[in-house]
């Protein structure tokens, strides 16, 4: 196992020429093509571009749930293209909040106990309590006990948020977090997503085509052809 | 930071507590292997133990010697009596006839027992109390005689010239197993009665059984060694306490030979149960094991939670398992009834039941760590896109793992193995099997993705089924190869017992064989016959029995051990003398001598007999005849039919050579039916020492002896069946999972059922094809070595059933296939997209 490199953090996410290539030798595809960004501490930033451009390969990389092909990844000043797959786990644990557009609970488990999965991995104390803690922010104490399959799309999305804040972590990705909801529930759901990140202080990364909601964030950053071609406050 | 035990045991079983079905095949397979080895070994240690607590009761003493037609000498008496206290039997196959006049007889074994008998072990009657031997003119009967006859306590039945009372039924024979096979129920009379029936005469067919009691310290093969020693020529049958029923010890040798190889298959089929099991389970948890690593669970944590899922219902499959292994015993003995030489009682084994647990754990690890070593190594990003597992290599140390516990397999299957090389040659047998199996889906692979596209959307989607990534192809060509093997194996051994049942019955047997008729009474007989059916076919000649004591000038009693297969010198044969060659005969050395030969001594041997002797044509050979030694010269060698139910014998001599010797005449008698009733009333009360034997009884016995062990061998193999049956509904459901998704597709594209049903048909037909013949012949060749080298039939299986069979399991395998896809194909698209 490597030991974790860490740098002066004075941004949340530094990614300098990030390339991703995947696929076999005959048949690459590239994905980005030498992505460079910096995002500061408590600040959220939306991720705009048409389908295919890269955004979610980027979130992916950023988020350490996929491999660079090159380039550099400074997360919390965690260098995550020097961690391995386990590695890159133990980083995320506290450290990184993930919101996804079609949840990804976990079926077989109730809210709660979806809540409180990674606080136990994180071998964080009283993760039940944290958890219901947390649901109860987001307007699910009623339903603790309830199964996705018995929860609305937008019950789902919530306890996904409350999963995603419940260890305190300093940078939260969502994408397309309200691609599955209809109009009025997913206003209510990037409400909850922005009022949650200002409680906790951290910062946010979230991927929508929605200009709506970008205009809701601190600085907007557009993509095409897996390169930033725009960025601006 | 790892997580502590309890919290991963937390996670694991709240992950688990929903999806339990997923792990049902794990749970079955590893419940038949257990339950199966379980029971195998409760059994047959409940077999051993009873056998070795009963060792001196079965033999009825410690050390036994039979001889054939005669008494003890005095000098042999000596002997033995020197060794310790002696018991002494004479038992010999006579005709019980009714009390009422013209009443019915049947064949029975009479024995005559001392006042010292039994040593060992209780004679019980039926009435209560242990009894010792009867008072003279009394007799103890069997169950079946009393039936038989219809004679109860009080009345009287009759034996030669004697009558007697009888005194009570018996309920158990202490020495019956040691006894061997017999013809008839047991009747027991005191040793003082015997003259007086007069059944013993000279050349009677007799045996005299002393059975020598030896004080507790006593090396019983020793003493046995040093009396044989004394008398090496006196052509005795002695045996030990160490092996006191012969023909039950080889019977639960063979039948414990066959249990280990359905324990060991079935061991095997349950290892690839688990393995798909396992594979399938993991499969539908793939977004849930990504969603856990993107909260921040490391490969060693879904590692652990997964191995701890599945070690908690393998611990509970593995304790049902030997809860109901450890009273099958029960079940078997009372299902089985006299099958079993012994009823093993309800005793808790620990050893067999430790050895199957053992087992079974090292079972569900070596079959289920691949694929959760495959499992660990899922990426966070599985989310994101379909990943295409493909053969993914598992890391070094879950492989050392696995070869650890495979390792561990084999060296306990060796080291409790009766047979140890046995035991290896069928793990050695079974892996190459599967070896085999794995690349002919390798090889099936390889040519699908080589073969030209067809147009047709449809055949083109079944043969991209066979090779795309992610495709089914090898857990299903393992499990069906697998499958077809199991039922052509046992139909093969079904047919096989079946046709040797069908064929102990000749189609030509004789009425009757009649044994000991008095040479002065033979005329008399034979009109007796002819009266009864004029058309009746009498085939009669000399019976008597002699010790081999010199051959090619080597005299037996110097040898220092007997030539390999030389059962010939092992004491006394049985003999006859004749002035025609016997039918069923055919001369394969030498010539027959002329009918009115009158000459020096001349024999004919049995070509095979002769062959273990290394002697031929020319050669000397001398027999002790009731202590006469006769010398003859080799006048021929005799190939003989000996399944035609007729008479003959190893050794035929020429006439004028045995002709002095007291002796009897034996007989084969065709008659018609109402003869066969006339017969049978006549001949005992007219010939009181003759045995008159109904072919049909014997045949039905052993029809009924057959029929017995052909049910027991496929209730045994029917667990590896039903395991193997378990495997390949796992994998076929595994597969259908991935057909559901391309048939919802192909129906919403405007697909009918029929041409989607036509494409999972035209896939599962490919399969079944390449396995048939592959099938066939693995299932033969299983079955020939159960029936051919454990069991000694003959193999003779009906190869119509096992075309049939094929092409039923195939049918049976595409049924699963398709069946739970019906639904699915039933519904309009719309609902079956919202299904997917």
């Amino acid at each position: 196992m490597h030991a974790p490199v860490t740098h002066k953090a004075d941004m949340a996410i530094r990614a300098a020429n990030v390339t991703l290539s995947l696929g076999s030798k005959d048949a690459s595809v590239s994905i980005l093509r030498g992505v460079d960004l910096e995002v500061p501490y408590d600040s959220s930033v939306a991720l705009l571009g048409p389908s295919g451009s890269g955004k979610s390969s980027l979130m992916a990389v950023l988020a350490g749930l996929e491999q660079a092909s090159g380039g550099t990844v400074l997360i919390d000043g965690l260098d995550f293209t020097k961690l391995d797959e386990d590695e890159l786990a133990r980083a995320r644990r506290g450290r990184i909040g993930i919101v996804l557009q079609a949840f990804h609970l976990l079926p077989t488990m109730t809210a709660l106990e979806n809540v409180a999965i990674p606080l136990e991995l994180a071998g964080l104390d009283d993760p039940f309590g944290r958890a219901q803690s947390e649901l109860e922010a987001v307007g699910l104490g009623h339903r603790l006990t309830h199964y996705p399959s018995q929860l609305s799309g937008g019950e789902q999305q919530r306890v996904a948020i409350a999963r995603a804040m419940a260890a305190g972590p300093k940078i939260i990705f969502a994408d397309e977090p309200t691609g599955n909801l209809d109009g009025s529930t997913g206003t209510a759901i990037v409400d909850l997503l922005f009022e949650r990140r200002a409680a906790l202080g951290a910062t946010l990364l979230i991927i929508t085509h929605d200009p709506e909601l970008a205009r809701k964030c601190d600085r907007v950053i557009s993509m095409q052809d897996g390169h930033v071609v725009e960025s601006a406050a | 930071m790892s997580l502590s035990l309890a919290a991963i045991w937390r996670i694991a079983r709240r992950d688990l507590s929903a999806r339990i079905r997923g792990l049902r095949l794990l749970a079955i397979c590893l419940f038949l292997g257990v339950a199966t080895l379980a029971a195998i070994g409760s059994l047959t240690a409940g077999i051993a133990d009873e056998l070795s607590r009963r060792g001196q009761s079965i033999l009825g003493g410690d050390v036994e010697i039979g001889i054939a037609q005669r008494e003890a000498t005095q000098a042999e008496m000596a002997a033995m009596r020197k060794a310790g206290a002696v018991s002494q039997t004479i038992r010999l196959r006579a005709m019980a006839i009714g009390s009422q006049i013209g009443g019915d007889s049947l064949l029975a074994e009479l024995k005559a027992v001392d006042n010292v008998y039994p040593h060992y072990g209780a004679l019980t009657l039926r009435e209560g109390g242990i009894a010792k031997a009867p008072a003279k003119d009394e007799i103890y009967i069997g169950p079946t005689l009393s039936e038989r006859l219809n004679i109860d306590t009080g009345e009287t039945v009759r034996f030669g010239e004697a009558t007697f009372k009888v005194a009570g039924i018996i309920a158990e024979e202490p020495d019956r197993l040691g006894e061997g096979f017999t013809l008839g129920p047991v009747a027991i009379i005191n040793m003082l009665s015997l003259p007086d029936t007069g059944l013993i005469q000279p050349g009677s067919m007799y045996e005299a059984k002393y059975r020598i009691k030896l004080s507790a310290d006593e090396d019983a093969a020793a003493v046995a060694k040093t009396l044989e020693a004394q008398f090496p020529s006196a052509g005795w049958d002695i045996t030990d306490r160490s092996n006191g029923a012969p023909g039950t010890r080889r019977f639960i040798e063979r039948m414990g030979q066959f249990l280990t190889l359905v324990g060991l298959a079935a061991l095997v089929i349950a290892g690839i149960g688990v393995g798909n099991g396992v594979s399938s389970y993991l499969t539908s948890k793939r977004a849930s094991i990504a969603t856990l690593k993107v909260t921040g669970a490391d490969s060693g944590t879904i590692f652990r939670i997964y191995m701890l899922q599945i070690l908690a219902v393998a611990a509970g499959a593995i304790i049902a398992g030997l809860a109901v292994g450890s009273v099958m015993p029960m079940v078997i003995g009372w299902v089985a009834g006299d099958i079993l030489p012994v009823a093993p009682g309800f005793n808790l084994h620990p050893l067999p039941l430790f050895v199957s647990a053992v087992y079974g754990l090292l079972i569900a690890i070596a079959f289920a760590l691949p694929p959760l070593a495959r499992a660990r190594n899922l990426p966070a990003a599985g989310l994101f896109r379909a990943i295409v597992e493909g053969n993914a290599r598992i890391d070094q140390r879950s492989a050392i793992w696995v070869i650890a516990a495979i390792g561990a397999i084999i060296t306990l299957a060796v080291v409790t193995a009766r047979e140890p090389l046995f035991s290896l040659a069928f793990i050695g047998a079974a892996f190459g099997l599967l070896l085999l199996l794995t690349g002919i889906a390798w090889l099936l692979r390889f040519i699908a993705l080589r073969l030209p596209r067809p147009k047709a959307p449809l055949p083109r989607l079944a043969l991209a089924n066979l090779h795309r990534p992610g495709a089914q192809t090898q857990a299903l060509v393992v499990a069906l190869g697998l499958g077809l093997t199991l039922f052509v194996t046992l139909a093969a051994i079904q047919t096989s017992i079946n046709n040797e049942i069908k064929n102990s019955v000749p189609d030509r047997a004789p009425s009757f064989f009649a044994l000991d008729i008095p040479r002065e009474g033979a005329a008399q007989f034979t009109q007796m016959v002819q009266q009864a059916d004029p058309k009746a076919t009498i085939n009669m000649i000399p019976a008597l029995r002699g010790t081999i004591v010199e051959y090619g000038g080597q005299r037996v009693d110097q040898l220092e051990e007997l030539p390999d297969g030389a059962w010939i010198l092992n004491g006394d044969r049985g003999l006859t003398y004749s002035g025609a060659l016997p039918k069923g005969s055919e001369i394969v050395a030498g010539n027959w001598w002329p009918a009115n030969y009158k000459g020096p001594a001349l024999v004919s041997l049995e070509a095979e007999a002769a062959e273990s002797l290394g002697v031929s044509v020319g050669d000397s050979l001398t027999i002790s005849l009731l202590g006469v030694e006769i010398p003859a010269k080799i006048a021929s060698l005799r190939t003989v039919k000996w399944d035609n139910f007729g008479l003959n014998y190893v050794m035929v001599f020429s006439p004028g050579s045995l002709d002095a010797a007291p002796h009897n005449m034996v007989a084969t008698l065709t008659v018609s039916k109402p003869a066969e009733r006339i017969l049978a009333k006549s001949i005992p009360p007219a010939f009181p020492s003759s045995s008159l034997i109904e072919v049909g009884e014997v045949t039905a016995q052993i029809t009924i002896l057959l029929s017995q062990m052909a049910q027991a061998i496929a209730a045994a193999a029917s667990i590896a069946i039903l395991a193997g049956i378990a495997v390949l509904v796992g994998a076929i459901a595994a597969a259908r999972q991935s057909r559901i998704y391309d048939s919802v597709i192909m129906k919403m594209l405007g697909s009918t059922r029929r041409q989607i049903l036509g494409a999972q048909a035209l896939e599962y037909g490919i399969l079944a094809a390449v396995l048939g013949l592959l099938s066939l012949l693995l299932g033969m060749f299983a079955a020939y070595y159960v029936v051919v080298e454990i069991f000694d039939f003959s193999f003779a299986p009906d190869y119509s059933i096992l075309a049939l069979t094929l092409v039923g399991g195939a049918g049976l395998t595409f049924m699963l296939g398709i069946v739970g896809s019906l639904p699915i194909l039933a519904a309009r698209p719309s609902e079956a997209l919202r299904s997917l």
